[in-house]
């Protein structure tokens, strides 16, 4: 009965505590949405150039040229040699015919002078894709080198000198990124803090005359605690509906923009109740141990 | 373990400050202090302003340490009372002060009904009780008020009504009447004296001599936090007749019994 009660009366203090508490509670929901669309959007901007580049590293492939005349049975032996390695996500088979058709496609108005030669000169290749893990200039070396002293194939070839580029410069960027999300973290954590803070303290009077009363910590803490919750579900929505408002403006311009999904979305708002409500305990915890 | 001494005319000491000492800055803001205070008895603590009387029902109501010595109020001992206690306690006392501490945002009903939540009182039981509270106190009228619409005597007359609505056994009262003008001052000390008279001891503190010298009540003298005097000593002195109403009732059974931790009736005979 008396833990009935004690629901009943936090959750009517936690309604109080909105409901007297309006103005106040709009201005914390309003600084710490912004402050959360900070981060979004640097989140946001993170996952969409990690993405580009992804792509772009996605794109380079290892290509296994076989000699000339080379028959089935060994290709078949180097297609399985080449999969049963754990780096490779899989492999194409490019015959000689097929890589002269895209050749000439590529050379587009002047592919005529293919039809000056007599034979195909082109090889027949495996192109290997890499799995996204071990998309590295090292693994993609490994296999030149394991590759190049088989029976059968001529020459293993990957822009090596474009693939250190790329990761120099993929690391150079994540660097920059963590550095600057760390700071951005840093001051959306500093600033929320603060406001909670600060809500608690103009509150201070009736926390303490709670206290003579003789209301126990949890009685105190818990309306604290739900109203943080709350306070953090409300403001990351709002920062998620602006960053979806600013999103769908600038995908006119940047075709390709992509926005978090449905679950990420969930999870950055879980995750915001969650700290909002770990905020109010902390700031609450420190203010009643005085 | 707590030894309690039941008197004859059935009386219980319910609350006991023992070579109490206490140091705030460089001095002794209290010390060596000893008194104890039985079922139903109405004590004025009386001392200049320093003398010690705040700090000392700070202690009674354990919102601060004695640095020697210890207080006793009911089953709660100073010396040995844990952090989560403490709210027990303080439900099962009622405690005024001189600037009321209402809520200001809360009306006049929330305000008293906020303690019995606090105690874990459901919602229709705290209805029943409130009017009958509030009729005692002259306020059933302003229920809806907020505390700033009300006079300086009437948010006393509420802070006592949230004081008691608990039915304590014990009312420390810190300067109730400090802010009050002396036409205001009198009822307020004839509503204590009636609560006194339900049954529930009232140590109140006040600097002002001559307006509890008529009573003809109790008084302990604190001078630089040392009591100078207490008139009518208990156990030694005779007992006063106007604490004939003190009997050791359920509340105080309950209040000096409880074992400690407990929120249940645990009994325990001393």
């Amino acid at each position: 009965m008396a833990g009935i009660n004690a629901a009943k009366y936090m959750l009517g203090e936690t309604v109080r505590m909105l409901k007297c508490g309006k103005v106040s509670n709009l201005i914390s929901v309003i600084i710490m949405g912004f402050s959360l669309l900070v981060l979004v959007i640097f989140i946001l901007v993170t996952l969409n150039v990690s993405m580009v580049i992804e792509k772009g590293m996605g794109e380079i492939c290892v290509y296994v040229y076989l000699e000339d005349g080379v028959d089935n049975k060994i290709t078949e032996e180097i297609r399985a040699e080449l999969l049963g390695i754990e780096s490779v996500r899989g492999v194409v088979f490019v015959s000689k015919d097929e890589a002269l058709e895209k050749f000439r496609e590529q050379l587009g108005k002047n592919s005529d002078i293919l039809e000056e030669l007599e034979a195909n000169p082109l090889p027949d290749a495996f192109r290997i894709q890499m799995k996204p893990e071990s998309n590295t200039s090292l693994a993609m070396e490994k296999i030149a080198r394991t590759a190049a002293e088989w029976r059968g194939v001529d020459d293993v070839r990957y822009g090596k000198k474009w693939v250190e580029r790329g990761e120099k410069l993929v690391k150079g960027f994540y660097m920059t990124d963590f550095a600057l999300g760390l700071i951005v973290f840093l001051s959306v954590i500093f600033v929320i803090s603060n406001t909670v803070r600060l809500s608690i303290l103009s509150r201070r009077e009736s926390v303490e005359i709670m206290k003579l009363i003789g209301a126990t910590n949890m009685y105190i803490q818990v309306p604290f605690v739900i109203e943080g919750a709350i306070q953090g579900i409300v403001s990351s929505l709002l920062a998620m509906a602006l960053l979806w408002g600013a999103c769908s403006f600038a995908g006119r311009y940047l075709p390709g923009l992509g926005f978090f999904r449905f679950e990420g979305v969930v999870g950055f708002v879980v995750l915001c109740a969650f700290l909002g409500s770990i905020g109010s305990f902390v700031a609450i915890r420190k203010f009643l141990k005085r | 373990m707590l030894v309690y001494e039941i008197m004859p005319g059935e009386k219980r000491i319910i609350a006991g400050v023992y070579h109490l000492s206490k140091v705030l800055g460089r001095h002794f803001a209290l010390k060596d202090i000893n008194f104890q205070l039985a079922n139903g008895e109405f004590v004025f603590l009386v001392g200049a302003s320093g003398a010690g009387k705040s700090t000392l029902l700070r202690m009674m109501y354990m919102d601060d340490i004695p640095d020697s010595g210890q207080v006793i109020m009911g089953a709660y001992v100073s010396t040995r009372i844990k952090r989560s206690d403490i709210p027990r306690l303080r439900r099962k006392i009622g405690i005024v002060f001189q600037d009321f501490r209402l809520i200001g945002d809360r009306t006049v009903f929330e305000n008293v009904a906020l303690a019995m939540k606090v105690a874990g009182t459901g919602i229709t039981e705290i209805k029943h009780e409130m009017t009958n509270i509030l009729t005692r106190v002259g306020l059933y009228h302003k229920r809806y008020e907020l505390p700033g619409a009300l006079s300086g005597g009437e948010q006393q007359r509420v802070a006592i009504a949230r004081a008691v609505a608990n039915k304590p056994a014990v009312l420390l009262a810190d300067e109730p009447t400090g802010n009050l003008d002396p036409m205001v001052t009198r009822g307020i000390l004839e509503l204590l004296f009636k609560i006194n008279s339900g049954g529930t001891a009232v140590l109140m503190a006040t600097h002002d001599v001559e307006l509890v010298k008529s009573f003809g009540q109790r008084i302990i003298y604190l001078q630089d936090g040392k009591i100078a005097k207490d008139k009518e000593m208990l156990f030694r002195g005779n007992l006063r007749e106007s604490i004939s109403n003190s009997r050791v009732d359920h509340r105080v059974k309950k209040f000096t019994e409880h074992s400690i931790g407990e929120d249940d009736d645990g009994k325990r005979e001393s």
